[in-house]
This record gives C-alpha cells, sequence and structure tokens, in this order.
C-alpha cells in the first residue's frame, strides 16, 4: 500500500492541488484546490466548489484516475506528481493515491518513488530538499 | 485564439521562478499525466512554448492523442485559468519545414530551442535548477479555448 511521507504530505495540505482527470477517450481537464487533507497516509481529500465539481464529474464517472500536482507559491520545490483513484461524495472529493512519482528535472523526472522501500523515499526527499513542506 | 494579455504577462520569460504552470496530457485510454513547468513563453499571443526537458510520458500521450490543457493561477485573485488546445512536440531532428499549423520548426528552434540562451535556468537561484539542462525540443500548445475556473 502507498504510503506518503510528512513532506510529500504538508506540501499537499499546504498547497492544495492542480487535480488532472482525462474522459475515457482522454480528454483532459485540470482544476486547482488550495485546500487538501491527507487522511489514512494515502487518501487526499478535496472540497470542492459546485464549479470545480461541474468540470470533472463526467470525467470521474467514466475514468476514476487522477493525477495531482502540488500548487501554489514555492511548490516548484514539491516535485511530485501523485495519481491515483478518485471518487465523488457530494462535494468531496478523495483520491486514493496509488502511484508516486519525482518530477524534479533532470535524469530523476519521471522516477517512480512508491515502489521504493519507505526509508529509502524519506533518504531521496531529505538528500534533496531541506524543507519538510511549504513556508508557514 | 488569442491569450488576454495579463495570462501571456505571466507566461511570458520574465525571471526565474516567476510561475509554475502544470501541463496536462491524457493518452487515448485516459491515463491522465501532468508536467509542472516553470520555463514558459507565448508566442503570437496565441502558442504557449515550453521546453522539453526529456518529458517522457507528456511524448508518448502526445504521440498517440495531440490534446494538452494548461493549468495557471492566476498570483492576483488565486483564480485557476486553464487554457485547452491541440499540441504537439516540435523536436531537434525535424526538418525545419515542418509545420504546427501557422509555426515552423525553424521558427521554434531557432528561437526558442536552446532555452538558456533566452532565460538563466542553471542559475543557483533557480529554485528548481538541473545539474545538467540538456533540451529535445520545445512543447507547443495552441490555444483554443480558455476557461476562467
Amino acid at each position: 500500500m502507498t504510503k506518503l511521507t510528512p513532506r510529500q504530505k504538508n506540501w499537499l495540505e499546504g498547497t492544495g492541488a492542480h487535480i488532472g482527470t482525462a474522459s475515457k477517450n482522454g480528454v483532459p481537464k485540470v482544476i486547482v484546490v488550495d485546500k487538501a487533507i491527507v487522511e489514512n497516509d494515502s487518501t487526499v481529500k478535496f472540497i470542492l466548489s459546485e464549479k470545480q465539481k461541474e468540470l470533472i464529474v463526467a470525467n470521474i464517472n467514466e475514468n476514476p484516475r487522477a493525477s495531482l500536482g502540488p500548487g501554489g507559491i514555492g511548490s516548484i520545490r514539491a516535485a511530485y506528481q501523485f495519481k491515483g483513484v478518485a471518487s465523488l461524495k457530494g462535494n468531496e472529493l478523495f483520491v486514493n493515491v496509488d502511484e508516486i512519482y519525482s518530477t524534479k528535472p533532470g535524469p530523476e523526472a519521471g522516477l517512480r518513488l512508491d515502489n521504493l522501500p519507505y526509508e529509502d523515499i524519506i533518504r531521496f526527499e531529505t538528500s534533496r530538499w531541506a524543507d519538510d513542506g511549504p513556508p508557514r | 485564439m488569442k491569450i488576454p494579455d495579463n495570462i501571456v504577462n505571466l507566461l511570458r520569460i520574465k525571471d526565474i521562478n516567476d510561475a509554475i504552470i502544470y501541463f496536462a496530457t491524457s493518452s487515448l485510454r485516459g491515463n491522465i499525466n501532468l508536467l509542472p513547468v516553470s520555463l514558459t513563453d507565448v508566442y503570437l499571443n496565441e502558442y504557449i512554448l515550453l521546453p522539453d526537458l526529456f518529458a517522457q510520458k507528456t511524448k508518448v500521450n502526445l504521440n498517440e492523442n495531440r490534446v494538452g490543457v494548461v493549468s495557471i493561477v492566476l498570483p492576483d485573485d488565486y483564480r485557476n485559468i486553464t487554457i485547452e488546445g491541440p499540441a504537439n512536440i516540435i523536436q531537434w531532428g525535424h526538418p525545419k519545414s515542418f509545420r504546427f499549423y501557422n509555426l515552423t520548426a525553424k521558427d521554434i528552434l531557432n528561437n526558442w530551442g536552446v532555452w538558456t540562451k533566452k532565460e538563466d535556468v542553471l542559475n543557483e537561484i533557480n529554485e528548481n535548477k538541473p545539474n545538467v539542462f540538456k533540451q529535445r525540443g520545445v512543447i507547443v500548445i495552441k490555444a483554443e479555448t480558455i476557461n476562467y475556473n
């Protein structure tokens, strides 16, 4: 089971995320939600406005895969892409993350992190970034 | 369609670390991918340009499904803007006459094919500075729809 690190949680909760979805035929749609809550180490919850929900509900109903990229100021240092299965309950969007990728430019771009041992992911982060999340 | 001036100004080359956008692509089966990008420019107020720094999944997606979405947050009011349209990668190796709408590979690669000539990407103040900068081409998105979310 995928387990988000404290740094990953802090960035998602501190800045929210760009949320990408696609129709079953590959038409992409993106919304941005500025707040997120990480539940049980791998589920990210967002509260959507009616308009945000309207924009993605059709995609999620036919194709539940979603991708998350940390948004907001400074998030260039949050070089992660989170992918998972999305579900809507009312205006709450839940994304159960099952893939995590590095998006750090260079040879590590696209490196899959979630299949590394958890301790190695922590080591990967601490050797590359001094922060443990966005400025508070 | 023409992109409004305030968004063009946001996406034009200015200072390093000035804006981060996401570029979304999808496979034809709906496998979505988000590419974070901190280097952007705009040409003819209609085409958004990004250096291709070995964006491998983006390339795989665009090879089978030539559409993309650029997602931006406006710094003034934090509104989310998405710009949708056809997209392609113009790469070193394309013939100079290769066309994408009214652009040619020659126009794009001569001007943006070596991004470091335009922007000091390797400066230490770049918060996302790569150890080395190797560019394979330029990702181009033609603005067709702009959504204010």
